[in-house]
């Protein structure tokens, strides 16, 4: 019936993957304590909170009881939203400092301090208030049990007017209870806890919602990064929420032979990792995608690490690969980073910042694995997780190489986990044989192709990049030297059996010719004796007309007839 | 008025910071007034202000814990007790200088 009144309400924060990670921002006409070490960001967090609401039209009021007014102010300044907070009207800053010396003689309230932050919030129609290390104050208190009471009172103040306070407090050690107000954590509805750690010799920050009652939240440990911006969460920020429509295009790798193999490219909007051992042309290929890219007018975003864009263009250019003019004209934007110089959740935000501001339609990273050499407690594993998530729901085909091990070709699996994260794999490598290092290329996977399984030599010259099909010989792949051999001696096979066959073609076609003239031979033969034999009946007729004319009775010609007939006996 | 002192002996003034009839106010209040009679200190009236109805006077002094005592001495410098001025010694000790003109 009062599931309305009941239900949380809350404030955004104005910081994304804070509002994210806590469904909707803090609670609103309440506390919330946000807890941490000394120069853990509470005091940043809470200028900026203040800073978002103003740019949003609300108003506030910045109690400190630590740091001078002057000091805050210069906190603020020094990032991008400061100057903005600064000039605003919508806020006030009061100077809260327990007074120099000062000391208690028995038990005080704060309903001087309500009364006066209730005043200065009525002429700025306020409704954020920051009460930054009320622990200087209320550690005057004889009795801390009084203080706890005091938050209590102030919370509850906040209920009734309607603010939504931030309550900063001093962490000891991995307490979760702030400094000299004890119990306090166990009052407050919400609790952030920031911290900043040195791993690696390198400042590590992360905010952790350690409390959040009566709202779904995500209570991990989350990377912080601190930079012009401030306080932001990397990986919690807003992805696009329209649904990702898998497409069927299929884009070229820039190599006509990889892209046969590949069932005719990678799809738009996927992902293929190259890895290889150094010098196995993963840059190449990536090269090659980007130069492809570019040909078919398509901006990409080339993220080098460790190496710097002119050698790397020009060497590029050695076999064949033109990024100068795409660079030159704007359609690769080349971006060498040093993978030492920052931790890896704030290379992952460089890498969405430019994302965001190039709006690319490819990206290459060569290599993604230099990310392990940043420090991280989180590690890379986590932003290439992000980075691949990323750019799968923005549609961006991206091509990520990553260095393996000299003594373990596909060693990438045992790093970063990118190969079950791509949907594409192609594993450069060496082939030694006879003296020879030739690059092979295999596709490992390739989800949603039918893609071949064989090993091919990859070639590298001036005009370009190609793949030498394979050769097989019995069960084993023949590359360089050998393959040419074996072509070379394959041909010549081949030659002697053609020319085999042509002699034998040959052969048959002039018997069948001879055979042919003894026939014609032979009928003209049978045509002779069909003459002969006709002339020789016909003759026989005239001789038998002969005799039957001589022996008749009115023929007197027998002497004629018995010579015949003795010439006939000696023919029989 | 109490703090109209003659030129030549200027007096200290005292301000007491309260919240209404809070009752650490009306304490200190209390706790005061005894203490200022027991140093025969009767003649000095604190100044009082009620935060509730002048919240701009705390921001001025930079007091924001009620009931709290502010002293001025003659070269300006001022002194703050925070708290109901039940501990006696410490109250004592913080008027202490105020008897030194008689």
């Amino acid at each position: 019936m009062q599931t309305d009144e009941m239900k949380m309400q809350k404030r955004k924060t104005g910081i994304v993957g804070l509002d994210n990670v806590s469904e909707g921002g803090l609670p609103s006409g309440q506390a919330t304590l946000v807890l941490g070490q000394a120069a853990a960001g509470k005091t940043v967090l809470s200028l900026q909170i203040l800073a978002r609401a103003i740019e949003r039209g609300e108003g506030g009021v910045f109690v400190t009881f630590e740091e001078s007014p002057a000091q805050v102010k210069r906190d603020a300044a020094s990032f991008s939203w400061g100057e903005k907070l600064l000039t605003s009207e919508r806020w006030q800053l009061i100077d809260a400092r327990p007074r120099f010396g000062a000391e208690a003689a028995g038990e005080f309230d704060i309903e001087g301090l309500l009364s006066i932050v209730g005043a200065t919030i009525a002429k700025n129609q306020a409704n954020w208030v920051v009460f930054d290390g009320i622990d200087q104050l209320l550690q005057y208190q004889p009795d801390p049990k009084i203080a706890i009471d005091q938050v209590r009172r102030i919370n509850d103040y906040c209920e009734d007017n309607g603010w939504t306070l931030l309550l900063t407090g001093k962490a000891m050690g991995e307490s979760m209870a702030p400094a000299h107000l004890e119990g306090i954590e166990f009052l407050l509805s919400a609790t952030l806890v920031l911290s900043a750690r040195v791993v690696g010799q390198q400042l590590n920050r992360s905010l952790r919602i350690a409390k959040f009652r009566g709202s779904r939240h995500i209570a991990d440990e989350l990377p912080v990064v601190m930079d012009d911006d401030g306080i932001q969460l990397p990986y919690h920020e807003h992805l696009p929420t329209a649904e990702v429509v898998a497409s069927n295009e299929r884009i070229s790798t820039g190599v006509g032979r990889l892209d046969k193999l590949l069932g005719g490219g990678i799809y738009r909007g996927s992902s293929l990792l190259i890895s290889g051992r150094p010098g196995t042309a993963k840059s190449t290929l990536a090269g090659s995608f980007a130069e492809a890219a570019a040909r078919r007018g398509e901006r990409t975003l080339y993220v080098s690490f460790d190496e710097i864009e002119s050698p790397y263009v020009r060497n590029l250019t050695s076999v064949g690969i033109n990024l100068r003019d795409p660079i030159d004209n704007g359609l690769v934007q080349f971006v060498d980073l040093s993978a030492f110089a920052l931790r890896v959740a704030e290379h992952f935000l460089t890498l969405r910042r430019l994302i965001d501001t190039f709006d690319p339609h490819c990206l290459v990273i060569d290599p993604v694995s230099a990310l392990l050499k940043a420090s991280g407690t989180e590690g890379a594993n986590l932003a290439t997780e992000h980075l691949i998530d990323l750019v799968r729901r923005r549609g961006i085909t991206t091509v990520l190489t990553s260095l393996s091990g000299v003594s373990d070709p596909e060693g990438e699996v045992t790093q970063g986990q990118v190969s079950t994260l791509a949907d594409s794999w192609i594993v450069l490598d060496y082939n030694v044989r006879g003296g020879e290092r030739n690059r092979s290329l295999s596709i490992v996977k390739s989800r949603g192709s039918a893609h071949s399984n064989q090993e091919r030599e990859l070639l590298l010259s001036v005009a370009g990049v190609d793949l030498a099909d394979v050769y097989e010989s019995g069960s084993e792949v023949l590359m360089g030297t050998a393959r040419a051999t074996k072509v070379r001696d394959d041909a010549v096979a081949e030659r002697r059996r053609q020319l085999e066959r042509e002699q034998r073609r040959l052969d048959l076609e002039k018997r069948i010719a001879q055979t042919e003239q003894e026939r014609d031979l032979l009928k003209a033969k049978l045509e002779l004796e069909k003459i002969e034999t006709a002339e020789t009946d016909r003759l026989e007729d005239v001789q038998r007309e002969d005799i039957r004319q001589r022996r008749d009775p009115e023929q007197e010609n027998s002497e004629e007839h018995s010579r015949l007939d003795a010439i006939h006996d000696k023919g029989e | 008025m109490s703090n109209q002192q003659p030129a030549e002996t200027p007096m200290p003034m005292l301000m007491l910071f309260v919240t209404g009839t809070a009752p650490r106010s009306q304490r200190a209040r209390a706790n005061l007034a005894k203490m200022l009679d027991q140093l025969n200190l009767s003649e000095v009236k604190p100044f009082e202000v009620d935060l509730l109805e002048q919240p701009e006077q705390g921001i001025e002094h930079a007091i924001f814990a009620t009931p709290s005592l502010l002293k001025f001495d003659t070269t300006g410098e001022v002194s703050v007790l925070y708290g109901d001025l039940s501990a006696e010694e410490r109250l004592q000790t913080f008027l202490s200088d105020l008897d030194q003109p008689e």
